[in-house]
């Protein structure tokens, strides 16, 4: 329990109206308004990307995934609950000359600060950065620096800031009182990061940071289906944590698609052996590789909305 | 002024052939003006004045020969831009028409202006009257508007950019302008410049397009092959596989189409500019809650019980469970501590450790340190005892002779002479001023079996939270009585009583009582005695053990019967130990070596520039390393131990009942609080906010405020519930009211307290209640 000991919190998850798991599951309907995934596997949401949306900022980009539908749209339960997409705004600062107090430095020092707004999920973050906003900015930073052509900038800094205005669910919000003994897994963290990547790739694109190539982030997720026996495992792409039943693992990428490299690569979760004999089951170096057409699939929105922005300042539109 | 001569003898034309500046041309061109005009700037004045008075239209004629030739000085006989100054001073705006004839005249290089003169008609003459060549006519072109949302947008125009970013900017673009106007004599120089890596990486760029496997070839990492077969066939092949002599605009129309969404209506609202059509409505994203009929809710919403009931006979059943079974015992639990102990130190149970991965508890074995005791001296205020641990210190050779001799010095100087040996602990300036001690002053000593720390607590009645801070982490408490007459009876009604029983109710068992200032009633045996029989009856109604308690005759002043044996005759009645010898007779404390982690946090600090936080404190259980991970509550975040230091030394490893300094990393200073504890993430210990406690009434206790210590620990809370009154030897209920209202002094009875903030506490802790800057009860936790 992080307690943010300068401000008067109100009380945590004061906003979520309570649910009565009883009646949850007593309802055979209920349970058809677990969303499900309507895109094949190999589909990948939606996305809008916009650079330049913070005057101030050297350089800033907004990306946004489209919600989920709905299955049904006259069955619509609170608004709040039926919506999972993600919303991030990214603002570059820099290059900047360093504090007089900073040692010096030969190449550029990047610092990467991802935060969840308060209202961002549906349990509700604090105002201070908790372990996984600051894991997610790590993360970020190894996606980042091996990108940017750090030897440009002596002795300068350069601060990407991500505000997260709203976040992928970990897992379907019905199930927060089922599944509240076993770890929730964050893997909404996983399409988080790697909207962060794509997004901060713009952002540094709109700031004129020299890099080696542009980075995009892409998620695949192997994921359990099925009820009974006829469970059955599937790799997808750009994995919504509250669509599945069950995610068993997923890979992020942070993949540079000029040179065919990866920055950052993130595994979680166990794939299960029982599946490697029938070959039935995906491997880790599958995984990885789905991840990186994720990636490509969301290099090519990036480099769409950087080159509507190019046109536009060279007013060739 | 030298240089000022140089110039003005330099050749005028010459210089000017390549001259780029304006500073030192203008200050030339006032300097001699036209009147020193040499032959050739003459004959290029008439001709200029001439063309330009060709040039001038109609309604700038006019203008005089002077004023032309003023301008064509200034202008340096540039014809062209010599009018269009005239024109815009002296006349009206000329037409459309003279602007795409600018245009094309900026074309024309600047040495064929200057040498030879320039007619307009020369340049029309082949332009016909109708539809004009597109090469020559002007292009317009519009301004950009801007797009609206937001603030006008940073997208519209440059993205702002930093001084830093403008000075790189420019340098690059001089570098390139240099390589571009270079020979190719240069070019290898050129790719050495600092530009080399951004023509590398285009060079470079290319060759990954045209042939991508010899740019692998070189590259150290190994390339795991990509397969062929690409299971998804809706996302098309990666740039770096795109033909090489396709044209880039080409690749990304071929790229189309792009998964590109529509802005939700969110960044609609954000983004979009004012002329956008309004969005349209997304119904399922603005339901308003709980109108829609088919949320699940059951059809009766009375049949089962009500949420109320549900937590109503929850709450009734854990608090049948909760009241079952009486407590173990004070004493038996002890001991079973203790047998515990034992074992674990036999048993090679080892702890989970991480960076230097060190079994503690062998090492501790092995270390073959000596016993580790920690004592609390206490006592009513000015019954001298800070001046008997100065007296202490000053005889076993832990201050030496020369920092006494400047404290008597400089307390002579404030006119309290008797203080100075008390100036060993109080390092305080206000508590120096004062006389007082205020906080916790510790110290250590060695004899010759065991080392010692010394926790002076304050005596004034106004500072008993910090020596509540200061007795819970003592293993055995020096009880200090002011012999003189008067003063003894006034402290035993006094913190003298106070603080026996708090020390008692902390857990602490034995205790030495040191009768001081026993020289100003003469050594008086007889007073001694009194003394001696009022405590020891006092004490063993507060539950000390009669072998637990030892009496000491000394003088701090002096020094008598402190370190040394009193010389005094009118002393020598007193045969049995001195101090030293009494403290040295101390057993060794077992201590809960094998339990998870527990350190309260005595003071939080900057422990220098490597160690921008730094904690001290006592281990109160378990042993940890460097390199551990812990968890600070009720913060509730992870830290890591940087480094530990016991009395200034850095050493790898600490146990339960050292006092350590750690310096922490991975958490910021906001997070602690002096009374946090720090635990073993794997273990670690609950924040609470309501506890039971059997204790000790101090006070009449009702369900009232109370503040509730524990060792730094303190935090407001509430008695919510006087449970029952305990018999005081078995612990069982007694009497037959249930619940009582109001509880008498002396009695042991259990409550329930409920805090207002969440505290780190576990049981068995022992808790002190005050209320109104007085102890109302102490006792464990359950």
């Amino acid at each position: 329990m992080a307690t943010d000991r300068r401000r008067i919190n109100g009380p945590t998850g004061g906003t979520s109206a309570p649910i009565y798991l009883k009646t949850l599951t007593k309802e055979a309907e209920a349970q058809t308004e677990r969303p499900t995934r309507t895109r094949a596997p190999n589909v990948l949401r939606k996305m809008f990307l916009k650079t330049g949306v913070t005057p101030s900022a050297s350089g800033s980009a907004y990306l946004e995934l489209e919600a989920s539908k709905a299955l049904t749209s006259t069955k619509s339960g609170l608004a709040s609950h039926s919506i999972s997409g993600l919303k991030l705004t990214c603002t570059v600062h820099g290059p900047r000359p360093l504090p007089r107090s900073a040692p010096f430095s030969p190449h550029v020092i990047l610092s990467t600060h991802v935060k969840f707004g308060p209202f961002a999920t549906r349990k509700r973050r604090g105002y201070l950065r908790d372990a996984s906003e600051r894991d997610l900015g790590v993360h970020l930073e190894t996606a980042l620096r091996g990108v940017i052509i750090g030897d440009r900038w002596p002795k300068s800094g350069v601060e990407v800031i991500i505000t997260i205005l709203e976040g992928e669910e970990d897992r379907w919000w019905g199930d927060d009182r089922v599944a509240e003994g076993l770890s929730a897994g964050d893997w909404g963290m996983m399409s988080v990061l790697s909207g962060c990547i794509t997004v901060a790739s713009a952002a540094i694109a709109d700031a004129g940071i020299d890099c080696v190539d542009v980075v995009s982030g892409g998620v695949a997720a192997v994921v359990r289906s099925g009820q009974g026996k006829q469970v059955s495992t599937t790799l997808v792409l750009d994995p919504v944590p509250s669509e599945h039943q069950e995610v068993l693992a997923a890979a992020i990428v942070a993949y540079l698609p000029g040179r065919d490299e990866l920055t950052d690569l993130w595994v979680k979760g166990d794939i299960g052996h029982e599946g490697r004999s029938s070959g039935q089951s995906a491997t880790y170096e599958e995984l990885a590789d789905h991840a990186v057409q994720a990636a490509l699939g969301s290099h090519r929105v990036l480099v769409a909305a950087l080159k509507e922005t190019a046109d536009l300042k060279m007013g060739r539109s | 002024m030298s240089r000022h001569q140089n110039l003005r003898n330099l050749d005028l034309d010459d210089e000017l052939d390549d001259f780029d500046g304006g500073e030192d041309y203008e200050y030339d061109g006032l300097g001699d003006g036209a009147e020193e005009l040499s032959e050739e700037d003459q004959e290029n004045m008439r001709v200029g004045t001439i063309a330009v008075r060709e040039e001038l239209p109609p309604q700038a004629s006019h203008v005089t020969d002077k004023q032309i030739r003023e301008a064509l000085w200034h202008y340096y006989y540039d014809i062209e831009k010599s009018v269009g100054y005239l024109v815009s001073t002296y006349a009206a705006k000329p037409k459309a028409q003279k602007k795409s004839k600018a245009q094309e005249v900026k074309k024309i290089p600047v040495d064929e202006i200057c040498s030879k003169p320039f007619s307009f008609a020369d340049f029309f003459k082949d332009t016909p009257w109708l539809n004009v060549p597109i090469e020559r006519q002007a292009i317009l072109i519009p301004p950009l508007c801007p797009k609206g949302g937001l603030l006008g947008g940073s997208s519209d125009g440059a993205p702002k950019i930093s001084k830093l970013q403008a000075l790189a900017a420019a340098r690059k673009k001089k570098a390139l302008e240099q390589k571009s106007s270079n020979t190719g004599i240069e070019q290898p120089m050129a790719s050495l410049s600092l530009d080399q890596s951004a023509s590398g990486s285009s060079s470079e760029k290319t060759t990954t397009g045209s042939s991508s496997t010899t740019t692998f070839g070189t590259r150290a990492f190994p390339i795991r092959k990509r397969k062929d077969s690409n299971p998804h066939e809706k996302v098309p092949k990666a740039p770096h596989d795109r033909e090489p002599d396709l044209p880039p605009a080409d690749v990304q129309m071929e790229m189309e189409p792009i998964d590109q969404a529509e802005p939700s209506a969110f960044a609609n609202t954000m983004f979009s500019n004012a002329s956008s059509p309004p969005p349209r409505r997304f119904e399922s994203f603005f339901t308003l809650p709980y109108m829609n009929a088919a949320t699940p809710t059951s059809t009766d919403p009375f049949a089962g019980p009500s949420p109320d009931d549900v937590v109503i006979a929850a709450q009734a059943k854990a608090a049948g469970k909760g009241g079952k079974g009486p407590p173990k015992t004070n004493g038996q639990k002890k001991v079973d501590q203790i047998a515990n102990g034992v074992e674990a130190l036999k048993v090679d149970d080892t702890p989970k450790a991480t960076s230097k991965n060190l079994d503690v508890l062998a090492e501790f074995k092995k270390s073959k340190s000596k016993n580790a005791a920690n004592f609390v001296v206490i006592g009513h205020v000015d019954a001298g005892k800070s001046t008997l641990m100065g007296r202490l210190l000053y005889d076993l050779k832990v201050v030496d002779q020369r920092t006494i001799d400047r404290y008597r010095k400089e307390a002579e100087s404030m006119g309290k002479s008797s203080f100075a040996l008390a100036w060993v602990l109080d390092q305080g300036f206000e508590e120096r001023s004062r006389g007082v001690t205020i906080d916790i002053a510790m110290n250590k000593f060695e004899t010759e079996k065991t080392s010692f720390t010394i926790l002076d607590a304050p005596g004034h009645r106004d500072f008993i939270p910090n020596m509540i801070a200061g007795a819970a982490q003592a293993d055995f408490a020096v009880l200090v009585i002011d012999a003189s007459t008067g003063s003894f009876e006034s402290g035993l009604k006094g913190q003298t009583k106070e603080h026996a029983l708090l020390v008692r109710s902390m857990g602490v068992q034995r205790i030495i009582i040191v009768v001081n200032k026993l020289d100003t009633v003469n050594w008086s045996e007889e007073r001694f005695m009194e003394i001696q029989h009022q405590v020891s009856s006092f004490l063993t109604t507060a539950g000390f053990q009669a072998k637990n308690i030892a009496f000491i005759p000394c003088s701090g002043l002096l020094g008598d019967n402190i370190a040394r044996r009193s010389t005094e005759a009118a002393a020598s009645w007193y045969t049995g130990p001195t101090l030293i010898e009494e403290l040295d007779n101390s057993e060794p404390i077992a201590r809960a070596l094998d339990k998870p982690l527990r350190l309260t946090i005595g003071d939080i600090f900057r422990g220098g520039v490597q160690n921008p936080l730094s904690i001290s404190g006592r281990i109160e259980a378990g042993s940890l390393q460097t390199g551990d991970a812990l968890l600070a509550q009720p913060a509730g975040q992870k830290c890591f131990i940087k480094g530990l230091e016991i009395d200034s030394e850095p050493v790898d490893w600490a146990i339960a009942g050292q006092n350590v300094t750690v310096h922490l990393s991975g958490i910021e200073e906001q997070y602690l609080k002096i009374g946090d504890v720090l635990s073993s993430p794997s273990s670690p210990i609950q924040n609470i906010k309501q506890f039971t406690a059997k204790v000790l009434a101090f006070e009449f206790l009702t369900p009232m405020q109370v503040d509730v210590h524990r060792g730094r620990l303190h935090a407001p809370g509430t008695i919510k519930e006087i449970v029952a009154v305990l018999d005081k030897g078995t612990g069982t209920a007694v009497g037959g009211k249930k619940k009582p209202r109001i509880v008498k002094p002396g009695q042991v009875v259990r409550v329930v307290v409920e805090l207002d903030v969440v505290v780190p506490l576990e049981a068995p802790a022992r808790v002190v209640l005050r209320s109104n800057g007085e102890t109302v009860a102490a006792g464990l936790l359950e």
